[in-house]
């Protein structure tokens, strides 16, 4: 609640004049300034209403990205070492396909081409086959 | 969500952004005045940017909630505490300082010569009788001990009545009445009538 200026003397009317006018000596950097800082105490005021629950908005993403890297661990300590996953089993046998076009042993099998080795190789897959 | 919900959100928003506005109404009505009140007591323009943008921050933080009437003599209060502690602290850098052998030219301000310029524009008559009178006005008012100096400016600058005062200072009204008329008394022996 301001005075009404009825109740000043003329000395404090005065006064408030001269003080009135001091303030439009405050340059346009200053009010620039003071300006700011009004923006920054406004942004601090709504931070300070925002609800505890809105902070919850954060929670579903947060949780898919800790559920990932939790099924993540435990799918690779799952594993035991030195066992293979099943996924990898087709993997592993085109390994060894490279491990026999890479041996030279194999290419010369190849070559001789009758085809002894091939009908070899098919009996023992249809032995251990069976066996199985 | 359910309809009633979101009506409930949107009331709440409403009256967020209503006292969002109101207080941004509020603190752009007092930011000038607050910070002449700030440099009359530390007389450093930078220091009482400082203590004005901490007060509006408290306020904003801590009581934007309160009813509005009575955030004038709260904001007040929290200046008025900023401003003393920023006094205490350069007590004690001051006496620190005192010790020291040699005091280097980082303490002497740094003046822009374009702003130290004269303006070569001629002050008509009028602005120039208002600008000494403030001159001597604010010379007047550094001299008083610093509760007469808050009592006037409260009073007089602000408008606040006997009791907002008391609030923002923190001291009885009684005391308040006492602080100002000896800030009169004092002002008045110093300025004769300061006529305008």
């Amino acid at each position: 609640m301001s005075r009404p200026d009825e109740t000043l003397t003329e000395f404090e009317r005065n006064a408030r004049v001269v003080l009135e006018a001091s303030l439009a000596r405050i340059d346009a950097r200053m009010r620039s300034r003071l300006n700011q800082a009004r923006h920054a105490a406004l942004e601090a005021a709504v931070a300070a209403r925002r609800p505890w629950w809105r902070g919850v908005t954060l929670m579903p993403a947060a949780g898919a990205a800790a559920a990932a890297v939790l099924v993540a661990v435990v799918l690779w300590h799952r594993h035991p070492s030195g066992v293979e996953p099943p996924l990898l089993e087709g993997r592993t046998s085109a390994v060894e396909d490279m491990d026999l076009l890479a041996d030279g042993e194999a290419l010369d099998l190849m070559e001789e081409g009758d085809g002894s080795f091939y009908e070899w190789a098919a009996a023992q897959t249809d032995a251990n086959g069976e066996s199985s | 969500m359910p309809a009633a919900l979101l009506g409930e959100v949107d009331l709440t928003d409403l009256e967020a952004k209503n006292r969002s506005r109101a207080l941004n109404q509020f603190l752009a009505g007092v930011e000038l005045k607050a910070f002449r009140i700030a440099q009359a007591a530390l007389r450093h323009e930078d220091d009482a940017l400082d203590a004005v943008q901490d007060a509006m921050l408290q306020l904003a933080r801590a009581y934007s909630e309160r009813p509005e009437q009575e955030w004038k003599p709260l904001f007040y209060r929290i200046l008025e505490n900023r401003i003393r502690d920023m006094q205490r602290r350069r007590t004690v850098r001051g006496r620190v300082m005192a010790w020291l052998p040699f005091r280097g030219e980082d303490d002497e301000e740094d003046l822009d010569p374009v702003a130290q310029a004269p303006s070569p524009e001629p002050q008509p008559v009028k602005r120039l009788e208002l600008d000494e009178a403030v001159g001597a006005l604010e010379k007047a008012l550094a001299k008083l001990p610093r509760r007469q100096q808050q009592a006037f400016l409260l009073r007089t600058l602000e408008g606040l009545d006997v009791a907002e005062t008391a609030a923002a200072m923190g001291c009885s009204e009684g005391s308040v009445k006492t602080h100002y008329f000896r800030a009169l008394q004092a002002l008045r022996a110093q300025l004769g009538e300061l006529y305008v």
